[in-house]
């Protein structure tokens, strides 16, 4: 049941984490799996399907680097909508971990 | 699981999708193997964090489904995204088929009566006369066309419901692959 809970928390963050790792700086799809799964400890996997369906929303947009060490590289850069899109699940997530810790602390 | 065999097996769920969208999501994938190759990951381990290919395969596929969908509004578009948001499981299918059937079985009898309509209206207007003698010409006429045009406003509407039914099924399906299955179930590193 926990466990449950924790893949349900994790994968509704998932496009937040993306977004708020996105607005710090442009980064390429392994950057951003590696980075996700030292952090939050997603299937490297998920990071694909999910990157797709942002650029199918407008969210990212991509452009490719050369690598000098293998394949070119593919970046991905927040757009507009997408900067609009984090900063309003920023709020939403604040306001909500921060209802939901005051009654866990209330709890103790 | 190697990189050969987890590529493969991903080519093999991506079959039928426009080999464009193949190469760019194997593409995806093989550049991942190679990024931790380089920073000295074994493949196995790589294959193993990626997660499962064959549900990977299907996320992708709902995702151009959808896309397709967006993009184009016709019966075929419709079908793939309809099967492609059941492949995911994102709705449960013993659940919805009963509805689906019943809603699809509705909409394809107003349309088989709406094309009925339609040809009864058109041989009521171009052979009326010759058969019916009772009748004026004008009002045979006149009421073949009426059949006519009553046919296409239902296969209209009948389409509209149609449109809208998909619609709100995709957007069921989506509500669902972004909250509840975005693309895997845990494995790999989160075991």
């Amino acid at each position: 049941m926990v466990e449950a809970v924790q893949v349900q928390l994790k994968k509704g963050v998932l496009e937040l984490c993306v977004l708020a790792l996105l607005s710090r700086g442009d980064a390429y799809g392994y950057e951003i799996a590696s980075r996700l799964v030292k952090g939050i400890e997603m299937g490297e996997g998920t990071i694909y399907p999910l990157m797709r369906r942002m650029q199918a929303d407008s969210l990212v947009d991509t452009y490719l680097v050369e690598s000098a060490s293998g394949p070119s590289r593919k970046y991905y850069r927040l757009t507009a909508a997408g900067a609009a899109r984090f900063a309003a699940q920023k709020t939403e997530w604040t306001a909500f971990s921060g209802a939901v810790n005051a009654i866990l602390g209330g709890a103790q | 699981m190697n990189r050969q065999d987890f590529i493969a097996r991903l080519r093999a769920g991506l079959r039928g999708l426009p080999p464009a969208a193949i190469a760019e999501a194997v593409a995806d994938y093989e550049t991942h193997f190679a990024e931790a190759g380089a920073a000295g990951r074994s493949e196995d381990e790589v294959a193993a964090a990626l997660g499962d290919p064959d549900r990977l395969a299907r996320e992708l596929r709902a995702e151009a489904g959808l896309k397709r969908w967006d993009a184009e509004r016709n019966p075929s578009a419709a079908a793939n995204a309809v099967f492609a948001v059941l492949g995911l499981g994102a709705i449960d299918i013993l659940v919805l088929l009963p509805i689906l059937l019943w809603i699809a079985g509705a909409l394809l009898g107003v349309f088989i009566a709406a094309v009925a309509c339609f040809a009864v209206g058109a041989v009521l207007m171009v052979a009326g006369p010759f058969v019916v003698h009772a009748a004026p010409i004008v009002a045979l006429v006149l009421a073949g066309l009426g059949l006519m045009a009553g046919a296409a406003s239902l296969g209209a509407v009948a389409a509209i419901g149609a449109i809208g039914f998909t619609n709100a099924l995709v957007w069921y399906g989506r509500l669902h692959l972004r909250l509840l299955r975005p693309a895997l179930e845990p494995q790999g590193t989160l075991a």
